[in-house]
């Protein structure tokens, strides 16, 4: 069955890059590509696409982009949607990516809420901590606890985390969508949510799934009101905590007086407590705190102007932040579990009289009874009394249109794909045409890659790769296969970027500076050196196979022969010059050939452990280490064997040295 | 002679002879120090030391009124000093200011006594949240309320000192880089010095052969901040050698627990020896998270928290001088116990201070009692100290950092007097 699914795969693909090159044919690019003007080659203007448009070029691939046309290659990926077999069926072993959100937050619940509902059915005794429940002579109760959690249906908080990890990493490397995935970094970024925040973390799965990823090349507008409504968002940034100041009319209230409404819906929602339960993490703060929290929360709303729209000088002012927050009251979340039935229960009955303003849009809720429907003032624009849900989107209407927005948009795309300070010109181009496209992605991009700036020679290699686009640019460069990303992951966290744990809304700096310290230097050089050495667990990588399984003659043959392969299209002169004295140092190969196998092994050996010991501690966010990623099932893998102890082979010590050199941490 | 600082200006290949060879070793550097000898010594930078207590500590199981008014909200959990005599637990130990100290950290006891530690009681941030995250980012950012701050305060403090370029100028012994140091300055975060060179699995010979190579390749690569970095990151690793760290022994028998925050405070102590230009160190103890059973998880955490902080200072010796060492919570503990045997989120908590210029024995700040109407939303005890007015107060006297409205953006609050002037 398997087989036959593959080679239909097989032909569908056939069929369609042999439809993609006929479309082509008949319809010749509308683009034009500045790379000649510039003074590259078709091969260097290639792989400068490769490095920036994608996650770096595969072996092979700087030429197939030629030979398909650059402008085309382009195209193809604004499109979004060529087929993508690889990555879902490697996806497809991960069973969250497949779940609707409720049955996530259901299926993968926090530590402390399973060992809280354990005790309340009596299987974990009221006096027993959970630290407590670490020790040896406890180990029969933790069973018995992780027993009945399964039984409940239950999975590890980190298996979700993981799961979230892993297929980034996956598509990243893997997918022939390349664009829409470095997209998908892109705005993930640009909104971001931390796993560190225990409430948001459940949601941060669907959060990409459902509210980044399907608009990474829209519209600004529809990528804004999808992250606006994502419970992820509203639960990081607190709206879902915000609701109208004490004495200020409602939009229910509004509805009511509007129309006659039968007594019991009005009593369902007398208070203020129908959908509570939100943003309570805790039982006993509720019985002690007694009352949801009321009033606004200015989160969101600062942020959303600050981070998502305007910039920080966007020229909001205080007030503005108040009234946005006011436009945003009762935009939240359908509480997860017991509370959940009731909360459907009530909006059932709301349905029944008629709505009364509340809105519902699978986890988003909009609650009427919690919105500040009076009138608002917002940029000097009036929001009249008397509205409900039509606020807050009149807000993102308002703020996605703005100029600010727009420079701020196209200042971060240009820091992203061109340079860490592109030209003022460019970003007042880039200003205008999302003036003149709505803010469409696809233009922008157009827009970027039409520039004599990013083809000039300034630009080309002047990126520093973040920690991720190092990992998967040589993953793919060296054409490797990814078995398991655990070991990736973590020296991606020790490189300095955990991946979705940036604590700040303002996501990680794009720029240099943030990533080339001095801690990330030395394990980007140890990352290079690990992988080539096949040290880096889950990772299959075939060398020799890279050119076409020839053994290299000397060391020197190995350098220009493999500099070439994984740094194609780049001008490699002055490195090879830099390289040639390293890669034959007699101190390197001598020392490397009389490496006593039992010297290698404890070296081998104690670099793993320190694997493990660099990402050990930190308790509080156990549950986005990445120590503790765990993902069932991966790919039904055999039990790996033990890493290998040998001293890398001097092909493998020379392509160490090219991955960690300064070129290959350029793009 | 060749003196750490010396080294660390003079760049990067030219050196590196002498940093395998001829270089004494830092431990060399520090008998030399000590005794206050060699151009070094006049030029020790100040170094402030923090500890995040991750989870929101007890300050009223810490640091509880001696008088046993805690005793009827927390029938179970409150001890008291009698319970010292003949008992089989221990009790409270006396502090004689009218608060007991918890036995869990008896080792501070000494210091306390000596007046090099101080206690600042009801401390912590004017925003209310019971958020864990919430909390921990207000006070890393130094900015309650405002969640967007991009930079974390310790890291704005490594920026108004704006010193030469150390690598080593602001160090967290985490996995990743904590909240508080994220920012324009460059900030370390490593939790083994010892992880801290080129790896190539073989041999260590090859690996120092790899490292030496890639030490030349980064000397002449074109792009400057690669080039920079580079430089200053094999300077680091010269610094920094692996084997001698192995090999530290901690002066005067100091006994560091083997816990992770041990590890730490071992480390730290490390770097200040080696003179590295350590300004800003940060460092975190888990597991104060006490909603269930808190006695004895409490107990073990503060005795953690207490060896680890003792063994760090006696370590230090005559280096004391240089440090100053402060511990940090998010936020307090419900007053009253609850039905596990535990306590819940709160707002008011405690944090200790510890230096030789400590104006210690004393705790400081506005203990408002544990009446109800004394109690923050009847529950917490409040906060009457900002935390700001205590780290602005550190900064400012022990690094010399003048500026507490760029320190703490927004903030007009004025310094709780803790250092002797």
């Amino acid at each position: 069955m398997k087989t036959v699914l593959t080679a239909l795969t097989t032909v569908a693909l056939a069929l369609c890059v042999w439809g993609g090159v006929m479309a082509a044919d008949e319809k010749p690019s509308t683009l034009h590509l500045p790379w000649k003007e510039a003074g590259l080659t078709e091969r260097q203007a290639a792989a400068h696409l490769l490095n920036r448009f994608a996650f770096g070029p595969r072996p092979g691939e700087v030429d197939a982009v030629v030979k398909t046309g650059l402008d085309r290659w382009f195209e193809r990926q604004l499109g979004g949607d060529l087929p993508d077999g690889k990555v879902e069926e490697d996806l497809h072993s991960l069973p969250a990516l497949h779940m609707a959100t409720a049955e996530i937050v259901r299926t993968y619940p926090p530590t402390g809420l399973v060992l809280r509902q354990a005790r309340e059915a009596g299987v974990l005794p009221q006096d027993v901590a959970p630290k407590d429940l670490k020790g040896d002579d406890k180990k029969e109760l933790r069973q018995k606890v992780l027993a009945w959690a399964q039984e409940q249906g239950y999975h590890p908080e980190k298996e979700l985390a993981g799961q979230l990890m892993v297929q980034k990493l996956t598509r990243a490397v893997e997918s022939e969508n390349q664009l829409g995935e470095v997209m998908t970094d892109f705005w993930f970024n640009h909104f971001n949510i931390s796993l560190t925040n225990g409430r948001a973390r459940p949601y941060l799965l669907p959060y990409e799934r459902d509210a980044i990823r399907p608009y990474a090349l829209a519209r600004f507008r529809d990528l804004l009101e999808a992250t606006a409504k994502s419970p992820a968002m509203l639960i990081y940034l607190d709206n879902a905590q915000s609701a109208a100041p004490e004495g200020a009319t409602t939009t229910m209230q509004d509805e009511m007086r509007r129309r006659p409404v039968r007594m019991g819906a009005r009593g369902g929602f007398g208070g203020r407590g129908g959908f509570g339960g939100l943003g309570k993490a805790r039982p006993q703060a509720q019985a002690a705190g007694k009352k949801s929290p009321k009033g606004l929360n200015e989160n969101y709303a600062r942020e959303l102007m600050e981070l998502h729209t305007l910039g920080v000088d966007g020229g909001y002012t205080q007030q503005d932040v108040i009234e946005v927050a006011r436009a945003f009251t009762g935009w939240t979340v359908l509480p997860a579990g017991k509370a959940r039935e009731q909360a459907e229960n009530r909006l059932a009955k709301v349905q029944m009289a008629g709505g009364l303003g509340f809105r519902s849009q699978g986890e988003f809720l909009f609650r009427a009874d919690q919105h500040d429907a009076g009138e608002k003032t917002i940029l000097g624009t009036r929001f009249p009394a008397g509205r409900g849900i039509e606020d807050g989107e009149a807000v993102l209407d308002l703020l996605s249109a703005h100029r600010a927005t727009a420079r701020h948009i196209a200042s971060q795309l240009a820091v992203r794909f061109v340079s860490d300070h592109p030209s003022q010109g460019l970003v007042d181009r880039l200003t205008d045409v999302y003036l003149k496209t709505g803010g469409d992605s696809r233009r922008l991009l157009i827009a970027i890659a039409e520039s004599p700036e990013f083809w000039s020679k300034d630009a080309v290699g002047a990126k520093v790769k973040s920690p991720f686009e190092l990992a998967a640019s040589a993953l793919r460069a060296t054409g490797s296969r990814l078995d398991d990303p655990k070991a990736t992951l973590q020296w991606i966290a020790r490189m300095g970027q955990p991946l979705y744990a940036y604590q700040a809304p303002t996501g990680y700096p794009d720029r240099a500076e943030a990533w080339v310290n001095t801690g990330s230097l030395l394990n980007r050089m140890n990352f290079g050196l690990q992988l080539a050495a096949g040290r880096v667990k889950g990772v299959d990588l075939d060398l020799p196979a890279l050119d076409g399984g020839h053994e290299p003659e000397s060391r020197e043959a190995a350098l220009k022969t493999y500099s070439a392969l994984l740094m194609p299209g780049r001008d490699l002169t002055a490195t090879l010059k830099l390289l040639t004295p390293m890669v034959t140092d007699p101190n390197l190969a001598k020392k490397v050939d009389k490496a006593s196998p039992k010297d290698a092994g404890r070296s081998a050996a104690a670099g793993g452990d320190a694997d493990e010991e660099v990402l050990a501690g930190g308790s509080e966010m156990s549950a986005t280490s990445v120590k503790s990623v765990k993902v069932r099932g991966r790919l039904g893998d055999e039990p790996r064997e033990p890493v290998d102890r040998r001293p890398p082979t001097p092909l493998e010590q020379v392509v160490g040295v090219i991955l960690g050199s300064p070129e290959f941490q350029r793009r | 002679m060749l003196t750490r600082r010396m080294f660390l200006k003079g760049g990067g290949v030219a050196f590196f002879a002498l940093g395998v060879a001829g270089n004494p070793s830092f431990l060399t550097r520090t008998a030399e120090a000590a005794t206050g000898t060699g151009a070094s010594a006049s030029r020790k930078r100040k170094v402030l030391v923090t500890i995040f207590q991750r989870g929101a500590m007890d300050g009223l199981a810490a640091v509880p009124p001696i008088d046993d008014s805690l005793k009827p909200l927390r029938p179970r959990l409150a001890l008291s000093a009698a319970q010292g005599q003949g008992a089989t637990e221990p009790g409270l130990l006396d502090l004689q200011t009218g608060f007991g100290l918890h036995p869990g950290f008896a080792p501070l006891l000494p210091l306390w006594q000596d007046r090099r530690l101080a206690i600042v009681h009801a401390v912590g941030s004017p925003d209310p949240t019971r958020s864990h995250f919430d909390a921990q980012d207000f006070m890393e950012t130094g900015t309650p309320g405002r969640k967007g701050t991009p930079n974390g305060w310790l890291n704005r403090a490594v920026g108004l000192l704006g010193h030469d370029n150390s690598p080593f100028r602001a160090v967290a012994l985490t996995t990743s880089l904590p909240r508080s140091l994220y920012g324009d300055e460059p900030a370390l975060a490593v939790t083994n010095l010892a992880d801290f060179r080129v790896e190539l699995p073989g041999a260590d010979r090859t690996a120092a052969a790899a490292g030496q190579g890639f030490e030349a390749l980064y000397h002449q690569t074109s792009q400057g901040l690669l080039r920079d970095t580079g430089s200053e990151t094999f300077r680091a690793v010269h610094m920094l050698s692996a084997a001698e760290i192995q090999r530290y022994q901690p002066a005067a028998g100091a006994d560091y627990p083997q816990t992770p925050l041990g590890n730490a405070l071992r480390q730290i102590s490390i770097l200040i020896k080696s003179d590295v230009g350590l300004e800003v160190a940060f460092a975190e103890s888990g597991g104060w998270d006490t909603h269930v059973q808190q006695a004895g998880t409490f107990n073990r955490q503060a005795h953690d928290l207490a060896q680890a902080i003792q063994a760090f200072w006696t370590d230090l010796g005559p280096f004391q001088d240089q440090v100053l060492l402060t511990t940090m919570t998010e936020f307090g503990r419900t007053v009253r116990e609850n039905g596990s045997g535990g306590t819940d989120h709160g707002h008011g908590s405690c944090l200790f201070v510890l230096g030789n210029q400590v104006d210690g024995g004393k705790v400081h700040g506005n203990f408002p009692g544990l009446s109800t109407a004394a109690l923050y939303e009847g529950r917490d005890l409040p906060v009457t100290t900002d935390f700001r007015a205590v780290f602005c107060e550190l900064a400012g006297k022990h690094l010399g950092i003048k500026d507490d409205a760029r320190l703490f953006p927004g903030w007009t609050g004025r310094r709780l007097p803790l250092l002797k002037t």
